[in-house]
């Protein structure tokens, strides 16, 4: 499908120092804004994705995977030395990151979180890089009727996987689809809940929606906590010694198979859509103590537990891109936002996506590898500078947060109208997390929502409205046997839940 | 209060889920004869699967606690805010309304020293003016 100069080509193209040049930026600020309580990767993705409008696709979005991995680094910042996790799955990190740093080693707790980072996020790259092309070519095999039986699996496990109760999952993806249900019907172009509203007739903008409900409403929500007393910059004090501020090569060494599981944990469950970096953090978390022949060190500062966490949450990164390019399917919040990226830079992910547009892919590729180099590198002598950015208060970061995101939707949907959508869909973001209701559902159902229709359309159309005709594709009967099977397990799972 | 919140959205949701299908959606869907799928088929389909969810969560609540509601009226001024940023944006652009709203959020925040508001009033806005309009070379809004 993808011959081997297509592929010498795309790694020709990405490593380029112009490409360099983007992915350094990409890392710069996704440290930054990662090592920033609050703002974490995704929002700076959100926000950095309509400024690369200007740019060509590799460069674009070889900024953005610079973004995406430098923020799960600086993520880990915070964790170590305040005990509040720049993102969610830094929160395994803390647990061990924390009573480091109190205990006089800030900059190993960090360096340590650091190496384990990128060496879980290089395996998983190898792993995408190997498996893609290879799945692409058996999702290429599929027609609309395994296409929309996909589809169906795909909610099926985004519905159980994320959110306390089975109910609210199903009505995070509803509201989803029903949003994605605005605008034009894709099999016959007439206009749909728009309103009287011409500008809903190409439907809502995805930088809208995502940015609104993911940054916007975050912001909000931090912004009605503040109080007026700023955060203090936080003083990690140092012990002076030498040895307590670099990670050695026998410590790093003695946590290889450390890394090595918690990578392989994070690589399969970030192929997994649905299954955030979050519970491959605490699963490697758990099952490193568990094996290990001193449990009661961790939570006490053992670096084991460092690189434990941070390589699985890491691993996660590459592999949500497995179902992404693949299948068209987004993984999680951050693959949605890589998505949208891929669209507005003209890419439609998919199992086509190698055939058309191969080239682009293994720049891409080429992007990730280099990015990972570069992350340990600005890591290695930004580390320092990151702990001050922890300092900066609030009030700054967030008002600055909220222009940005104003001015990155409006050049994404071309004018205000965007904008106001983008609040909008803050409100109704802000409140469904108030009320408990997932937001990732949300983001990834009105995703799939106009795919899924369009191909129950397409299967309708080839079968004659016969839907027995669904018997004699193996894939599709297996992938709807297997959504029945994941709600029930899910289902059982909640209800086991509830009951302990 | 913790299983109240969860009526009240499980009440909305099934609320929202019948107005969709029995108003809504018959409405603001055109008509369209033949084809394999109706534009109204899968709105339809969702808004009960809204409706019936959304009652589920209403007789099953979970116990999640909802958030602080001062924090919520709190953040609906900050909302009230920003529409209004929006607004005038609309009328004045970019260039005039961002250092007010910028200077309005971080004075409500709390902040009061010289240093951080000079750069979230000043230099941020002039930033992002000269990162858009000048190396970009795109619209502000």
């Amino acid at each position: 499908m993808v011959d081997f100069s297509t592929i010498l080509a795309g790694f020709g193209d990405a490593f380029s120092l112009f490409n360099l040049a983007f992915v350094l930026f990409g890392v710069i600020l996704g440290q930054f804004v990662g090592a920033v309580p609050g703002i974490g990767p995704i929002m700076a993705m959100a926000i950095a994705i309509p400024f690369t409008f200007g740019l060509d696709p590799l460069p674009a979005i070889a900024f953005l995977v610079g973004v995406n991995k430098g923020g799960l680094v600086g993520g880990a910042v915070p964790a170590v030395l305040m005990n509040t996790p720049g993102t969610p799955d830094a929160a395994a990190t803390a647990m061990d990151g924390y009573p480091l740093a109190k205990q006089g080693k800030p900059l190993k707790a960090t360096k340590m979180a650091l190496f384990s980072s990128v060496t879980g996020d290089t395996f998983s790259d190898i792993v995408l890089i190997t498996v893609s092309a290879p799945l692409a070519i058996l999702a290429l095999k599929m027609g609309p009727i395994e296409v929309a039986a996909l589809m169906i699996f795909a909610f099926s496990i985004l519905a159980g996987l994320i959110g306390n109760s089975i109910a609210k999952g199903v009505i995070s993806a509803a509201f989803g689809l029903l949003a994605a249900s605005i605008g034009q019907d894709p099999e016959n172009f007439t206009p749909r809940l728009i309103f009287g509203y011409w500008d809903l007739f190409d439907g809502l903008a995805l930088p809208s929606v995502a940015i609104g409900m993911l940054a916007i409403s975050e912001i909000l929500h931090r912004l009605s906590e503040a109080h007026g007393n700023m955060r203090p910059a936080i003083n990690a004090k140092d012990t002076g010694n030498p040895d307590d501020r670099r990670v050695t090569w026998a410590e790093y060494w003695s946590c290889r198979y450390t890394m090595l599981r918690g990578a392989s944990i994070g690589t399969v469950l970030g192929a997994l859509p649905g299954i955030g970096s979050t519970a491959a953090a605490f699963m490697s978390y758990a099952m490193t103590k568990a094996g290990s022949k001193d449990p009661g060190s961790f939570g006490k500062g053992n670096i084991q537990g460092i690189a434990a966490s941070e390589s699985a949450n890491s691993a996660v990164v590459g592999a949500n891109l497995i179902p992404l390019l693949t299948l068209g399917i987004p993984g999680s919040v951050g693959a949605a936002l890589i998505i949208s990226a891929f669209m507005i830079h003209g890419m439609q992910p998919g199992p086509l996506l190698f055939e058309n547009q191969g080239r682009l892919v293994y720049g891409l590729f080429g992007a990730m590898i280099m990015a990972n180099f570069v992350n340990l590198w600005v890591g290695q002598l930004g580390l320092r500078l990151w702990v001050r950015v922890v300092s900066a208060p609030e009030s700054i970061i967030f008002s600055s947060a909220l222009l940005l995101c104003f001015v990155g939707v409006s050049m994404a949907t071309s004018g205000l109208f965007g904008v106001t959508i983008m609040l909008i869909f803050a409100v109704i973001g802000y409140l469904m997390a108030s009320f408990g209701y997932s937001l990732v559902i949300f983001i990834i159902a009105f995703f799939l929502g106009p795919r899924f229709e369009k191909s129950i359309a397409q299967s309708l159309a080839l079968t004659n409205g016969d839907l027995t005709q669904v018997l004699k594709s193996p894939v599709a009967l297996a992938l709807l046997v297997l959504s029945v099977v994941s709600v029930v397990w899910f289902l059982r799972k909640n209800t086991e839940g509830e009951d302990e | 209060m913790s299983t109240l919140s969860d009526r009240i959205s499980g009440l909305f949701f099934m609320a929202m889920g019948l107005a969709m299908y029995f108003w809504v959606n018959p409405n603001y869907i055109e008509t369209v004869e033949g084809g394999n799928l109706s534009p109204s088929t899968l709105p339809n389909i969702i808004s009960i699967i809204l409706a019936s969810a959304g009652a589920f969560v209403a007789i099953k609540p979970t116990t999640h606690r909802l958030r602080n509601p001062v924090l919520m009226a709190k953040t609906g001024l900050y909302v009230a805010l920003l529409t209004g940023g929006i607004w005038a944006m609309s009328w004045f652009g970019f260039e005039y309304v961002a250092p007010v709203l910028a200077l309005a959020i971080m004075w409500l925040i709390g902040e009061r020293r010289p240093l951080w508001l000079g750069l979230g009033v000043v230099a941020m806005p002039a930033l992002i003016w000269f990162l858009v309009t000048q190396l970009l070379g795109r619209a502000l809004p």
